[in-house]
């Protein structure tokens, strides 16, 4: 069962695993964010190793290339030299912790035997861009065109509560 | 004729085929070769930064009517090599106010990404290192991610002139890869791949046997996917005209200002490698890649028209760099999404109607 992909399989797990770890236990919120750029750049690397390229590649342009330094910045902008002190739990960390297992609990259960004897690693690498946009524009047409209209519901809900009230009047 | 890249391919199957026959299990063999192939590209990588950085001084020299760099080796062509060997002697300075871990961090992710850029790009004929389907895309990703290298030494070095210029310096690069990318989506919807290869082999044909058939030439389309591939590419290098990031009258030197010796090295590193990727994607994608003119074909390999194009392309950011007055924050940014944003959707839709109206007649 030792083969090169389930040695890489391994290594980018216990990456992940480790660097989402570092993401809610550092006191340094940019070092979280810098951890949580990790951790999203080898999910790209699990879609690569099951041969997504496609999803490979959108996947460190939208959230490595994107989301994050957009999260960095907000880091950058609204970091506080006190904020190193605070405490890294609230109140409610139990019902988090009861929370974070029920949903793990549930996710293994309910893939646990759909996945069962699947390799976790493709062997065939076939070009996936273009089924992808066949059917993004044919049979998935109407959720594709329902989602970005969520999306830009949200891009302009997000304008409107971000502007200064004063300023636009 | 001079065609390297079947004899390197070649060489690489014999290499391997040794490899294998002297007791290395097939799998190591092709790892070894992998990372042969691998090592070139890096050491050719790290040596055309080099190369630009003296072109950068001799162009500025002719364009000001100086001489440039002349003391050290005939026409101080070993200038670079003498500052590369200064630079990796120099101590190592860590601000006390710094983040420490950051700020050694920050180099390695500006730089380590502008060589797995080159992987897919098509030197010339077979010379292809991989020929992924959808490099044209992870191109775009992976440079994306040295600007968290910007931030990281924008926060990482705990002043506020390298914060400022990460952030500035951050902002326009996501900005500009907006544009970027839309500019390269008419060719994608032209050819119907994504592949940086497939893309220039598709443009190998000619026009009435004389004018090559590459995007540039084609009307209208070409020339405005070019110009916005060309501005957003010096934008997205933080050259100037657009260098707000590292503006030296306003930030002292933005986002690099705290760092000294290799450090700084291969921030610069990583932008002159960028300069001579946008500007390989530019041969590849507008100019036909080591597609020949004027010359009957095969005189000169493939290699050499696709390096040659691309050191004209490089010229062009260097006269750029010398021509241009540097733009203000708000100018920059309203530039971007208020004009090379809407041409490139104007462009798009041009394209659309030139690809309906080629299907119907």
């Amino acid at each position: 069962m030792i083969n090169l992909p389930s040695i890489i399989f391994y290594t980018f797990s216990v990456l992940a695993i480790g660097m989402a770890i570092v993401v809610v236990t550092s006191r340094n919120v940019f070092h979280s964010a810098m951890a949580l750029t990790g951790t999203l750049g080898v999910v790209a690397g699990f879609f690569a190793l099951l041969g997504a390229d496609f999803l490979a590649a959108s996947q460190v342009l939208i959230y490595v290339g994107g989301i994050m330094i957009i999260m960095l910045f907000v880091v950058m902008l609204s970091q506080q030299p006190f904020d190193a002190l605070q405490r890294q739990t609230n109140t409610q960390w139990l019902y988090g912790i009861l929370f974070a297992a029920a949903v793990a609990a549930s996710l293994i259960r309910s893939f646990r035997d759909v996945y069962r004897g699947v390799a976790a690693v493709a062997t065939d690498t076939v070009p996936t861009s273009a089924p992808i946009g066949r059917l993004l524009l044919g049979d998935m047409l109407v959720p594709f065109e329902a989602v970005s209209l969520v999306l830009l519901a949200a891009l302009v809900g997000a304008v409107v509560f971000g502007q200064d009230r004063k300023a636009a009047k | 004729m001079g065609e390297i890249g079947p004899l390197l391919s070649q060489l690489f199957h014999t290499g391997r085929d040794w490899a294998a026959g002297h007791g290395v299990p097939p799998l190591g063999a092709q790892i070894l070769m992998m990372a042969v192939q691998v090592g070139i590209i890096i050491l050719s990588i790290s040596l055309v930064p080099m190369v630009l950085v003296y072109a950068e001084r001799k162009v500025a020299g002719f364009m000001q009517g100086r001489l440039g760099p002349m003391e050290v080796g005939p026409f101080g062509i070993l200038q670079t090599l003498a500052d590369g060997i200064k630079l990796i002697f120099k101590e190592d300075v860590i601000p006390r106010g710094a983040d420490r871990w950051v700020h050694i961090v920050a180099p390695i992710v500006a730089c380590a990404p502008a060589f797995v850029c080159f992987a897919p790009v098509p030197f010339g004929k077979g010379m292809t290192l991989v020929d992924l389907d959808t490099s044209v895309l992870f191109i775009f990703a992976v440079s994306g991610i040295s600007v968290i290298g910007i931030l990281m030494g924008g926060w990482g070095s705990g002043n506020k002139f390298s914060m400022l210029g990460g952030l500035r310096g951050a902002a326009q690069a996501v900005s500009y890869e907006i544009p970027r990318v839309l500019s390269v989506v008419p060719l994608l919807m032209f050819y119907g791949t994504q592949s940086l290869r497939g893309i220039a082999v598709a443009q190998q044909a000619r026009w009435l046997g004389v004018l090559p058939k590459w995007f540039i030439f084609y009307p209208v389309i070409g020339q405005i996917s070019f110009v916005i591939f060309l501005i957003c590419s010096v934008a997205e290098t933080n050259r100037t005209p657009f260098d707000i990031a590292e503006a030296e009258s306003e930030l002292v030197a933005g986002f690099h200002t705290e760092f000294g010796g290799i450090k700084f090295a291969l921030f610069f590193l990583a932008e002159y490698a960028y300069v001579f990727l946008a500007s390989a994607m530019a041969v590849a994608l507008f100019f036909g890649g080591g597609d020949g003119v004027i010359l009957p074909g095969g005189l000169i390999p493939s290699w050499i028209w696709f390096l040659g194009k691309t050191f004209m392309i490089v010229f062009m950011f260097l006269w750029f760099r010398w021509t241009f007055p540097r733009m203000r924050v708000d100018q920059l940014m309203s530039f971007c999404w208020k004009f090379l944003l809407p041409w490139s959707f104007v462009n798009i839709a041009l394209t659309g109607a030139w690809i309906l109206w080629r299907a119907h007649s």
